[in-house]
């Protein structure tokens, strides 16, 4: 009987999350996901931010192309005071010659993003390695570029624009990153990037700095967390705007780190 | 009765004018040099040395983002100054310069009244944390 019950239970909630789900589905909305994480996470310490996310089509499909994002961090993180970014590097730059181009203390961090491309009716997922770099500030607002190169099957650059806006809290700021329409095949819809994951800090980062003559390299610091970690957690929340005007939002908490 | 009370009220008056505050104006044109003491995420503490129409000792709270925005005191001779202030910061490399305003909100001593909002100028240096920050404008106490 208790099983019975609970049976009917577990339908019932389900024909409800269901019922809500539909709606959603139904108007061909893209979901996302969004995951963020500090490696170390030690409070009062240097650390690297690590974010990533995930954007799935309605029923399975290819999602359309992704126009926007907006990806907000928790107050009180010192991204300005991470040591990263001291130069900067210009799009023309990028795209003159590459990340050879720029030099070395304009890189904020790595990442790779997923391209999926519709060839028939086949979808070829491309890995794309991004860098994240520090941009002539823009409009008094912080700037980034990410900088994109897919080398199989499409061989093809991009360089997206970003810039750090203020946020409302329980935010410090946020990234705001304008992507551009990367087109794929004749006739096939544009380049749907699904999946990023990236890291903003010194992991994997060398900078150079002239001491007395010569020429030493150096790990910047890194982003400065705070003494002490917001109830709940530190909140992220990410919003994305698609081609035809869709839009899907996401948000996580990086834990507390446990007291030691 | 009546003579006695309006004599008392009349002296009470006279008592309370030389309390009535006069605003007075300044002018005024600061540089403060101002090292790291201590950070929490992108919350610096710092303090140094005030120079020009007002020197004295400063003190600072400065929350370093997406723009730059804290509160300051400024020990000087004649009393403490207080107030807030924002700026947006300007290009990029080690000295990350920025401008905006500040606005006094008040003190003690001389100051106690201090009202006013002034421009606010300053570098950055991303590497020793250290501000150096100029007000001018004029505000009243």
């Amino acid at each position: 009987m208790r099983a019975t019950t609970f049976a009917a239970r577990t339908v019932l909630l389900a024909a409800i999350l269901l019922g809500l789900c539909v709606p959603a589905a139904a108007a061909g909305a893209p979901s996302a996901t969004l995951s963020a994480a500090f490696k170390p996470e030690r409070l009062g310490r240097r650390t690297t931010l690590s974010f990533g996310f995930q954007v799935r089509g309605a029923a399975g499909l290819l999602p359309p192309a992704l126009t926007a994002v907006s990806l907000s961090y928790p107050n009180n993180l010192g991204i300005a005071l991470s040591g990263l970014g001291l130069s900067t590097c210009t799009a023309a730059k990028l795209e003159a010659s590459g990340l050879p181009g720029c030099q070395a203390d304009s890189i904020m961090g790595f990442g790779d993003a997923t391209a999926e491309i519709s060839i028939g009716s086949d979808v070829v997922g491309e890995p794309v390695p991004i860098t994240i770099l520090r941009a002539p500030d823009e409009a008094g607002h912080i700037s980034l570029l990410f900088n994109a190169v897919g080398t199989s099957p499409l061989n093809t650059s991009a360089v997206f624009p970003g810039a750090l806006l203020p946020a409302p809290a329980p935010f410090g700021g946020s990234v705001n990153i304008d992507v551009p329409l990367i087109p794929s095949l004749p006739g096939a819809p544009d380049v749907a990037i699904v999946r990023l994951q990236a890291t903003l800090g010194p992991s994997g980062v060398t900078y150079y700095e002239q001491v007395e003559g010569r020429t030493l390299a150096y790990q910047p610091p890194g982003i400065l967390l705070p003494d002490s970690c917001p109830r709940g957690g530190f909140p992220f929340a990410a919003q994305f705007s698609f081609l035809g005007g869709g839009h899907a939002s996401a948000g996580t908490a990086v834990p507390c780190p446990r007291r030691r | 009765m009546d003579h006695v009370m309006n004599l008392i009220r009349a002296a009470l008056l006279a008592l309370a004018i030389p309390a009535a505050h006069a605003a007075r104006a300044l002018k005024a044109t600061d540089t403060a040099k101002l090292r790291y003491v201590s950070a929490s995420g992108s919350l610096l503490l710092e303090e140094g040395k005030a120079t020009g129409t007002l020197p004295g000792k400063m003190r600072a709270s400065v929350n370093v983002g997406a723009t730059i925005s804290g509160s300051f005191t400024i020990d000087t001779k004649g009393g403490t100054i207080k107030g807030h202030g924002e700026a947006t910061p300007h290009g990029a490399g080690v000295y990350e310069s920025f401008a905006g305003s500040i606005t006094v909100t008040g003190g003690s001593g001389r100051y106690a009244h201090a009202r006013g909002h002034t421009g606010l100028y300053g570098t950055f240096d991303r590497n020793t944390y250290a501000l150096t920050i100029q007000t001018t404008g004029t505000f009243s106490y």
